[in-house]
């Protein structure tokens, strides 16, 4: 690759580059699946200054293993996948999280009953209403495509305790996501 | 909203990063992280084949002793007791004299080249 011109292609022919050393090439990559690393960590819970040490962790992680990166599917999802692990790592690390089929730390009642204003879909507010087990379940399926199993594999809890975090996690964001009645839209707008 | 829907946009939204002002300089850090690596694994290898050179050296002087013992043995018709005699001598010389100056100079050489190798790199990376 050419040291003047910054790297261009596709994601799968910049990940060849980055497999034969092309450090540049994996940079572009990184430019382009940062922000959706970074903000993917960020909702499944992590905080600003631990979502991106580990996105760069993973991102890291990813040079070393990007020989195995095949294009079988998208590289955002693949480099995601690496990332979630790590965070999960972490998690589990630090044994913070305690999941049951109970909804717990996280739930604010009065935030889903808040009127909402204009159409405004804001993902990363609504995600606040979740415990911190619904928000992990929900992001690693919808964010990280994972299944309910491969979830549950990974944070070593039963399967059927991810299928009600998530369930339970849906419906309050269904809630919360859902287009203003007239009445709240009257009242919005004064 | 239907399930299958809610769920549809649910992962369109997962899909639309939010913005980072800061993105580029994510993309900065690491890109200076993974060339610290790359420069400290380039110091290894450089490391690994100044060793490597000392050691063929080491080999290429040593050889000589080797070749004086095969030397011996082809000529085994002789006297065994010149031989082991001479043998001796050779074994006492080689200890004493461990090779020739052409020899040394070769590795003397070869030891310059491994040290302005290993210190272009060092300032080069540092």
């Amino acid at each position: 690759m050419s040291m003047d011109r910054p790297p261009t292609g596709h994601d799968v022919e910049l990940a060849a580059f980055a497999a034969a050393g092309d450090r540049r090439a994996y940079g572009e990559l990184v430019r382009r699946h940062g922000s959706a690393v970074r903000g993917l960590l960020r909702r499944m819970g992590a905080d600003s200054a631990t979502a991106d040490d580990m996105a760069q962790d993973a991102f890291l992680a990813g040079f070393e293993q990007v020989a195995d990166y095949r294009g079988e599917g998208a590289f955002g999802g693949w480099i995601k996948r690496i990332a979630a692990r790590c965070y999960l790592r972490k998690v589990k690390r630090e044994a913070r999280m305690i999941f049951t089929d109970e909804a717990q730390d996280g739930d604010d009642p009065t935030a889903l009953n808040e009127p909402r204003t204009a159409n405004r879909i804001d993902l990363d507010e609504a995600l606040k209403v979740l415990s911190k087990g619904e928000r992990l379940c929900v992001s690693l399926c919808y964010g990280g495509d994972w299944s309910h199993a491969e979830v549950a594999e990974a944070l070593n809890i039963p399967i059927g305790t991810v299928k009600s975090h998530v369930k339970r996690g849906l419906d309050k964001l269904r809630a919360k996501l859902a287009p203003p009645s007239e009445s709240a839209r009257r009242e919005a707008h004064g | 909203m239907a399930e299958p829907d809610f769920e549809a946009q649910l992962t369109r939204l997962y899909n639309e990063p939010p913005a980072f002002p800061d993105a580029e300089l994510f993309a900065a850090q690491i890109a200076a992280n993974l060339d610290r690596g790359w420069a400290l694994r380039r110091v290894l290898i450089g490391g690994a084949g100044t060793a490597a050179g000392v050691i063929a050296a080491v080999q290429l002087i040593t050889t000589r002793f080797s070749a004086e013992l095969q030397t011996l043995s082809r000529e085994g018709t002789r006297d065994l007791n010149a031989d082991i005699d001479q043998a001796m001598n050779k074994v006492s010389q080689m200890v004493a004299t461990p090779a020739s100056v052409e020899a040394l100079w070769l590795a003397a050489g070869l030891a310059l080249l491994a040290l302005g190798f290993a210190v272009t790199r060092a300032m080069e990376e540092f």
